[in-house]
């Protein structure tokens, strides 16, 4: 009687092994196929940080004169482009992406509700909130469009090393901006994530947004 | 002098276009990025195309539409975009080249009137030789 329950319970460990064995290679399997994040994700769009560094606080105030600080990037997914409204190229080719991802992403299963995209003008000089409600509902209504002065911008793009210049010139409305002409990705927890690099397409942002969100939410790795 | 205008007029038209009946260069998919309200710097995007076996410069561009119209390229510098404005653009023989966002791209400065979408408007390229296109760019959101 003790010898058959022996057999038994050897036969159960054999399962329990075989089952563990056979898990450890299908773990094996996927780890070597995902054996890091950026294995998931293209390079040439966007650089996901191994690193997530925490933003600290900011104050800048948004295109409804309302606060845009750090407890404004809590729980939410953002993404932030700093640029300025004169800017014939650049700005309005990166807005019209970022709301053609938002439009993907609204339609998509899991929906833009935890999504901000942020505009960030670098030439409060010139945009005030008025002139930046107007440019920003242009693209999307849904689009935020953020300035302040020029040690509180300076202060969210210090943390983000994000460049620009402002080339004021004396006695001229007509100046040119130098910005980078990256995206910044802001996760729910307010820390700097991810970076898209131009060429932007919103397909393959909003492709890979889709998987860093899905890996954010299964907390890997 | 009206004799000699034709004359002019003719050897223009004959510079054009080549043996074959094409055009030196030729433009297609030539639109305008529509600008967002208050906003009176816009961009134009082409794609150019030489069809002869040596180079053609691109020099000037032009617009009755615009206060002015420069040629720019965007670079990025230092990790920056900033705009260049370039003096003048060679097509390599028998090769295309796009202005397209990003890049190349015609910086249009106060339109004379607002611009919508499915509105063209008339930018007339202006080549080294004398060789002036005048191209229909569409407006575009």
């Amino acid at each position: 009687m003790a010898a058959r329950r022996d057999l038994k319970f050897r036969r159960t460990i054999t399962t329990v092994t075989v089952a563990a064995i056979l898990a450890g290679i299908w773990l094996t399997g996927i780890y070597l196929e995902h054996d890091s994040r950026a294995a998931l994700l293209p390079s040439q769009v966007i650089t996901v940080f191994s690193e997530l560094r925490p933003l600290t606080a900011f104050t800048l105030t948004d295109h409804k004169n309302l606060a845009f600080d750090l407890a404004s990037l809590n729980g939410k997914w953002s993404f932030l482009f700093f640029g300025y409204t004169h800017c014939p190229d650049v700005c309005p080719t990166t807005l019209a992406v970022l709301a053609s991802v938002r439009a993907s992403l609204a339609g998509s299963a899991v929906g833009a509700e935890d999504i901000q995209f942020v505009f960030v003008s670098v030439d409060p000089n010139r945009d005030t909130a008025g002139k930046l409600r107007q440019y920003v509902n242009y693209f999307d209504p849904a689009l935020l469009g953020v300035t302040g002065d020029n040690a509180q911008i300076a202060n969210l793009a210090g943390q983000l090393s994000a460049v620009y210049q402002v080339m004021i010139t004396p006695g001229t409305d007509n100046y040119p901006v130098y910005h980078t002409p990256a995206v910044f990705l802001i996760d729910p927890q307010s820390r700097y994530h991810a970076l898209f690099t131009p060429p932007l397409d919103a397909e393959a942002i909003s492709r890979s947004f889709k998987i860093v969100r899905e890996l954010q939410a299964r907390n890997w790795p | 002098m009206k004799y000699r205008h034709s004359l002019g007029l003719i050897l223009a038209l004959i510079l054009v276009h080549s043996a074959s009946g094409e055009p030196s260069v030729s433009v297609s998919d030539a639109w305008i990025r529509e600008a967002p309200p208050g906003v009176s710097a816009m961009a134009g995007y082409m794609e150019l195309r030489n069809n002869t076996s040596r180079p053609q410069v691109l020099v000037a561009a032009g617009s009755s539409g615009f206060e002015s119209v420069m040629i720019h390229r965007t670079i990025v510098k230092d990790g920056m975009a900033a705009m260049m404005h370039m003096s003048q653009v060679e097509l390599k023989p028998k090769a295309s080249l796009t202005f397209a966002p990003g890049g190349y791209h015609l910086m249009l400065m106060g339109p004379k009137r607002a611009l919508r979408a499915s509105e063209p408007v008339i930018v007339n390229l202006e080549f080294e030789g004398g060789l002036v296109l005048p191209i229909t760019f569409e407006i575009r959101k």
